[in-house]
């Protein structure tokens, strides 16, 4: 072995160095105070260790990224905890040097000959930023597509050049498969290299200027035991944080380590509201909304390009005592200023109800297509987004209130759902149900504004009806109103229903008479091959999926209202021209199928 | 890559040794000048590829049909209508997907007016709200509000510019087209995505 080691050493003199390094002397002796470089340099590590790990799943595309990450995070053992310690560890990153850089400059250390020292520190800084907002957008949920976006879309403000700048960073003139690829061999390959580059450099400058100082008297001491056994207590700390961090969300479920939001949506129609930038921006962020939407220039590139400017001139600023603590009142008033600014911006969130609304929306969205997800047909080769876009679930209430919720409500008895912009048409909730259909038969109900109050059909022949004939029921009709009320339903095949519906087929087959020739309805409805068309509605599969899409695409068909409908617009009016349609056969098939409570459940 | 060693200082100025001195400066020249052209090919043929996106352009505005006049109410409400097409996404061509959306309004009995969902400032999507002074568009992400025709309501709003508004074309059918087109976010003046 040791004849080995002689063997290698005589063709690389490595340990040379490597005693070198050991031996090269600490001014002022082992110090608590003398842990950060290491740190950085340990938190570094993590985040190649970890980011390698990573890589091996990643797949950057559009229909890929969240779908390979999702596939990490819920699905690959231990997964969410290699994503979780990326994550905090870049935090940590951020902050150590953050901590050092403030260290060089109260301590006076980023003078002459430490200059070299102290850019090459704020480098390693600003390229930690880098790596953040890189790495940010690969998840590609809601939240990092979005407030990605809003960031690159601020090179546009760059006079000339910006519109340019934009697409060579998205990588076209709109993020999609590019903007991954691009992302991706930036926070991988070019930035990663660079703060790596940065991180040796660095050390080589402090052994010097270290070496230096110690050469020129006072106390020192080697580094080798006593500074490595701090440094490494230190690592320690760093790493239980990075832990503690990892694990705040519990060790096993669906909200372990980092949140993945829903897939990102390149539908600028569906653009995510909640956006935020991650923490170390929310005071620059809070900082631009300061300004008004024309002079967004000043803050995005212009204070915090001549704050860095300042930094970088710090070595000369302080060259006297005054110019020193510029320099420490500057830092100061910048930091109290960043961190007062996140503090606003996130009071200011708390108190947005409009934010708190999207971002309760985004987390059920996730957790929507976690569940889709799940389900046995998985997630298919057009990425998950197409999961949430066929989902009647997620879909229907959109469409709803866009389509339906002008006149429309869909509130349940505690009036929760979503309420009409003007109530002028029935409540749509439980639509087709026993519930939904004692309501109408209800003489007390039928002209209630959850029924026909303030429709036409107030006056009309339906609503004289049963206040004329379901009035005053002894018991045995009420027990023949309920398997007559039983059979309609039952038309619907409503899911909820369903064992109901058969436990009591003989009931409903009974009402299916009594519709016909104790109730009378078939006198103006059609049922079966009972009745007739054209006075009122098809009774005929009523409120099933064929019967809504059918009165929903055209209720003045004359299998439904006819002439006699009320303000209801057709959204399918054109079979044989789909593009002359207001809701396309998928849009019609998704909202019937929400009303219906048909989704996907696990 | 070689670095030019400092020349020794010599006292005699002899033939032989400015001949050597010449020699050396030669080597030096064209070691660096390789040196360069060896290691900016392969940059060049890279950075080229590398800013191809920049003759990529978006979707150059076409009049759409999107609705017919008798769905936009009467009392100038608007609606909002998502915008179908075809998407390109570099290697990738996705037929009628979402690429948008517009508000429309009637303005008079045939006359309507078209806005932009996207907000100026940060490419949010504007939501329209009902109000008792007949509604306003909102955007929530970060609260800026415009009247019904796209004005900016704020005495300093987010929003670097009024909404977008669209050209519109209401043929002699009925059938409302639009010329759609998104534009640059942020700026003060309304630029087309190009």
């Amino acid at each position: 072995m040791k004849a080995l080691f002689r063997w290698i050493e005589d063709r690389s003199g490595c340990s040379a160095v490597l005693r070198g390094c050991l031996e090269s002397p600490v001014p002022g002796g082992a110090r608590w105070s003398r842990v950060w470089p290491c740190a950085i340099l340990f938190s570094f590590c993590v985040q190649a260790v970890t980011g390698f790990f990573l890589w091996t799943f990643y797949s950057p595309s559009a229909q890929t990224a969240w779908e390979s990450v999702y596939f990490v995070q819920h699905e690959v053992v231990g997964g969410w905890l290699l994503r979780a310690v990326h994550h905090y560890s870049a935090q940590v990153l951020l902050v150590l040097i953050g901590v050092y850089l403030i260290q060089l400059i109260v301590t006076w250390r980023y003078r002459a000959p430490r200059e070299l020292v102290f850019w090459v520190a704020v480098l390693m800084g600003l390229f930690t930023l880098g790596l953040m907002l890189t790495g940010d957008l690969l998840a590609w949920d809601q939240n990092s597509y979005a407030a990605t976006q809003v960031r690159v879309s601020f090179l546009t403000l760059i006079p000339g050049i910006g519109g340019g700048l934009f697409k060579l960073a998205a990588g076209g003139p709109a993020f999609g498969h590019l903007t991954l690829t691009r992302f991706l061999a930036l926070h991988i390959g070019l930035f990663s290299a660079i703060f790596a580059v940065l991180l040796v450099l660095h050390g080589l400058l402090l052994r010097r200027t270290d070496a230096a100082e110690a050469a020129a008297g006072g106390k020192a001491a080697p580094f080798w035991p006593q500074q490595a056994l701090r440094n490494a207590v230190a690592n320690l700390a760093v790493l239980v944080v990075v832990l503690l961090l990892a694990l705040q969300h519990g060790m096993s479920g669906d909200h372990a380590g980092v949140a993945l939001g829903a897939p990102a949506d390149p539908d600028p129609s569906s653009f995510y509201a909640a956006a935020r930038p991650e923490w170390a921006f929310l005071g620059l962020y809070e900082f631009s909304n300061l300004f008004p939407g024309e002079l967004k220039i000043v803050p995005i590139f212009l204070v915090p390009g001549l704050l860095v400017c300042v930094v970088f001139l710090m070595p000369f600023i302080g060259r006297s005592p005054a110019g020193h603590w510029f320099n420490v009142g500057f830092t100061a008033v910048i930091l109290i200023g960043i961190v007062a600014l996140s503090f606003r911006s996130l009071a200011h969130d708390r108190a947005n109800k409009e934010h708190q609304a999207a971002l309760a929306e985004g987390h059920q969205q996730a957790e929507r297509v976690r569940q889709l997800a799940r389900a046995p047909s998985g997630i298919p080769a057009t990425g998950a987004l197409t999961l949430l876009r066929n989902d009647p679930k997620t879909q229907g209430p959109i469409l709803f209130k866009t389509h339906c919720a002008s006149c429309h409500d869909y509130l349940d008895a505690e009036g929760q759902g979503i309420a009409a912009e003007e109530s002028s048409a029935p409540n749509l909730h439980a639509y087709g149900s026993r519930q939904w259909l004692s309501g109408l038969l209800d003489p007390k109900r039928i002209t209630s504004p959850q029924y026909f109050g303030n429709t036409k059909f107030r006056k009309g022949d339906m609503a004289a009806f049963v206040r004329d004939s379901l009035n005053d029921l002894d018991d045995e009709e009420k027990t023949d109103l309920q398997k007559a009320i039983a059979a309609l339903s039952a038309e619907a095949r409503l899911r909820s229903q369903q064992e109901v519906d058969a436990k009591q087929s003989s009931q409903i087959a009974e009402g299916r008479d009594m519709l016909d020739d104790f109730f009378g309805c078939t006198g103006c409805h059609r049922f079966h091959d009972k009745g007739q068309l054209g006075s009122a509605p098809d009774l005929t599969g009523y409120a099933s999926g064929e019967w809504l899409m059918g009165i929903i695409g055209n209720p003045a068909h004359k299998r439904f209202y006819g002439d006699e409908n009320d303000r209801m617009p057709a959204y399918a009016e054109f079979p044989d021209e789909p593009a002359k349609n207001q809701l396309t056969e998928q849009q019609l098939g998704l909202l019937v199928d929400w009303l219906r409570g048909e989704w996907y459940d696990e | 890559m070689e670095t030019p060693s400092p020349t020794p200082p010599q006292d005699n100025s002899a033939g032989p040794a400015a001949a050597e001195q010449r020699r050396g400066f030669l080597a030096q020249a064209i070691s660096l000048v390789l040196g360069t052209v060896t290691l900016l090919v392969p940059a060049v043929v890279g950075i080229v590829s590398f800013l191809n996106p920049l003759r990529q352009h978006g979707q150059a505005g076409r009049f759409m049909r999107l609705t017919s006049l008798d769905v936009l109410p009467e009392d100038g409400t608007p609606r909002k209508f998502p915008v179908i097409a075809d998407r390109t996404d570099a290697w990738n061509r996705f037929p009628n997907e979402p690429i948008g959306a517009v508000f429309l309004r009637r303005v008079k009995p045939d006359k309507v007016e078209a806005l932009q969902v996207v907000c100026p400032h940060a490419g949010c999507s504007i939501q329209y709200e009902a109000t008792d002074d007949g509604g306003k568009f909102f955007c929530p992400c970060h609260s800026a509000s415009f009247d019904l025709s796209g004005k900016r309501l704020d005495e300093t709003s987010p929003s670097p510019r009024d909404l977008d508004t669209l050209d519109v074309k209401v043929e002699s059918d009925g059938e409302v087209l639009v010329k759609f087109q998104s534009f640059e976010t942020g700026t003060a003046k309304k630029v087309v995505k190009a």
